[in-house]
């Protein structure tokens, strides 16, 4: 029961403090009252004990000079009328004894070498007195009472006390009762005014004070708090409703920027490739239809115009894709990535070269992304798996996944030509290259678009390489679409 | 050989005249009519009360550029789409960028194709030689009335 006092109740907790305390006083009175009570009826026991021991010394001395036997037995047995004793002996000078008074539960008067003992044992009180006769011992006097009295009267105390402090004690309960309300009260009134705040978040309650005594402060200090509180809980609303308003504004000033971005980038692609298809058309056409009259050098130069016509294209392609993949709403959804690499890979095998070539596909991996964007990324890093490895006697593509921390880390392998290290920093920047167009031609955009992609989607991308010894990507993605 | 022309609105010189060479490349035999913008094609198409001119008649095909000075290539689709005697038109829009939105936008309206223009022209002619076999060969249907009854 102790070991629930955490879990009662204030007005329990004072309660039971009030009469748990006036109950062990009480006891602690009572205790004491009894013992004083024991010890002042021992000592009038005793002195009773005394003047009746004197007086029968006093008419016993005569007849115990005469040897009187009969006079001392008539003598003591009129003692018989007294409740409490319970053995008399008396003795001549020598130590015979001259006459006793035996009761049914001590027949036999004790000899006095060595001298019996006196005082009050368990059951009974004994005395010795000596009977003298003009200041000349002419015997001894031994007594024994028993305490039965002595025990009854003390039981009865015992009982009366009890009774007493009983009722003390429910006296005191009842007051206890109503005297805790002026404790508890306030404070029951502070906690419940404390839980509907904090249930209804209300904070223009108050908590009724009680008066200038800590109780009254605590109420005051708590009524300062949550006025505090209402006040900070303002302030904090109006600056979220001014954050709010900024926001719309920067949102719509965003889309706005966005959509002229859009309508940027579509005219870019329209415009741009307009002249383009001008310069590699009729270069086409002049090729075709003027040709014969060209030298060498003149069809070199055409072809040279020709080519830089279409590496501007997939350039202007390049960073299209590149800011499409920047700015398209994401659709995310499951994407069985191994179908996806499948397709490019089948791709291009079907237009690639003539080296034998071996790409594995790590079968049932499965990510949730934008399916278009994911098939940009895996294209360009497939691409390039492909195009630096067409240098080596025989191409080999590895494409594998691990989940793990509630990741997917897909591989991209090959044993192209890879990179140096050093330059791991450019990698993923748009207009870097790590190779010269004479090496292996290319944008310098397609990593980067990579890059966005994964980062689109919340994802990471790192690398790995050795000159000559391959390239390694791996894309981490995180399993759960939920996060945009 | 079949008497349909085929007409192609666009606006850029430029790719008019290799439009042409491309479509001519194909099949030399098929005459092209070139328009420059939306707003004269829309008056080569229907007259003031908007019925179909007989220049309709003689239409085979339709090459399309979506981006179009004043009337867009999309608004004319609209107009194609939406008159009974034009109905049927086969259109292809060409466009010189492969938006997504242009091409969704092109097959709601009911294009019934969607090209983009290549840098390459040589893909450009392949793609014009199958795209007009194949439509001169669907119109070259005796009774096309019926297959615009439908």
């Amino acid at each position: 029961m102790i070991g629930q006092w955490r879990y009662w109740r204030l007005k329990t907790k004072l309660l039971f403090l009030t009469l748990f305390t006036s109950a062990l006083g009480i006891s602690l009175v009572c205790i004491s009252l009894i013992f004083v009570e024991n010890q002042n009826y021992r000592k009038q026991l005793e002195s009773e004990l005394h003047v009746i021991g004197g007086i029968l010394a006093e008419q016993s001395a005569a007849a115990l000079i005469f040897d009187d036997k009969e006079q001392l037995s008539s003598i003591i047995s009129s003692l018989r009328r007294i409740d409490n004793i319970r053995q008399v002996c008396i003795y001549n000078s020598q130590g015979s004894i001259m006459a006793a008074l035996e009761s049914e539960d001590v027949r036999t008067c004790p000899e006095l070498e060595p001298a019996p003992e006196t005082g009050f044992a368990k059951n009974a009180y004994r005395m010795m007195m000596p009977i003298t006769l003009d200041q000349e011992t002419v015997g001894q006097l031994f007594l024994t009472s028993h305490l039965e009295v002595l025990r009854k009267h003390i039981r009865t105390f015992v009982l009366i006390t009890a009774f007493v402090g009983i009722g003390i004690l429910l006296v005191l309960f009842i007051l206890a009762i109503k005297l805790q309300k002026i404790v508890s009260g306030p404070i029951v009134t502070l906690s419940d005014t404390a839980e509907r705040i904090a249930r209804d978040h209300d904070y223009t309650v108050r908590a009724p004070v009680s008066g200038p005594d800590e109780l009254g402060r605590l109420g005051n200090t708590f009524n300062e708090m949550i006025g505090t509180i209402e006040e900070q809980n303002r302030r904090i609303l109006e600056s979220r409703d001014s954050l709010e308003r900024e926001v719309d504004a920067r949102t719509s000033e965003l889309s706005m920027a966005n959509r002229e971005l859009e309508a940027f980038s579509y005219s870019v692609s329209h415009d741009l490739r307009q002249p383009l298809r001008a310069i590699e058309g009729f270069g086409q056409a002049l090729e075709e239809d003027c040709g014969e009259q060209l030298d060498d050098a003149g069809k070199d130069y055409l072809r040279r115009i020709r080519n830089a016509s279409v590496r501007m294209a997939n350039l202007i392609d390049g960073l299209l894709i590149l800011s499409r993949v920047s700015r398209q709403s994401m659709e995310k959804e499951p994407v069985d990535l191994t179908a996806l690499l499948q397709e490019i890979a089948d791709e291009l095998l079907e237009i690639g070269d003539t080296l034998p070539t071996e790409i594995n596909i790590q079968p049932a991996m499965q990510v949730i992304g934008d399916s278009r964007m994911l098939r940009v990324a895996f294209q360009n890093l497939l691409e390039n798996a492909w195009k630096y490895s067409a240098k080596g006697e025989k191409r080999k593509i590895d494409v594998s996944a691990v989940t793990r921390n509630g990741s997917i880390e897909i591989a991209v392998k090959d044993n192209g030509v890879g990179f140096d290290m050093r330059y791991i920093d450019k990698l993923f920047v748009a207009f870097n290259r790590l190779h010269t167009p004479s090496e292996f031609s290319g944008t310098g955009i397609g990593l980067a678009t990579v890059y966005r992609v994964v980062r689109r989607h919340r994802g990471q991308i790192s690398a790995t390489s050795e000159v000559g010894k391959g390239a390694h990507f791996v894309v981490t993605l995180p399993v759960s679409g939920k996060q945009r | 050989m079949d008497s349909r022309s085929i007409l192609v609105v666009e606006d850029n010189p430029d790719d008019q005249v290799l439009m042409v060479r491309a479509l001519n490349s194909a099949s030399s035999t098929t005459p092209v009519v070139v328009l420059e913008d939306g707003e004269e094609t829309l008056k080569f198409l229907f007259d003031k009360d908007g019925k179909a001119t007989k220049n309709v008649e003689s239409l085979g095909v339709v090459l399309l550029d979506v981006k179009l000075p004043k009337v867009s290539g999309l608004e004319v689709l609209r107009h194609l789409r939406s008159s009974p005697a034009t109905q049927w038109l086969p259109v292809i829009m060409v466009t010189s960028s492969d938006e997504p939105a242009d091409l969704m936008d092109a097959y709601r309206l009911g294009a019934n194709s969607f090209i983009t223009k290549p840098i390459n022209y040589r893909e450009f002619v392949d793609q014009m030689t199958v795209l007009a076999r194949y439509w001169l060969q669907v119109n070259k249907v005796p009774d096309c009335g019926s297959v615009r009854s439908f």
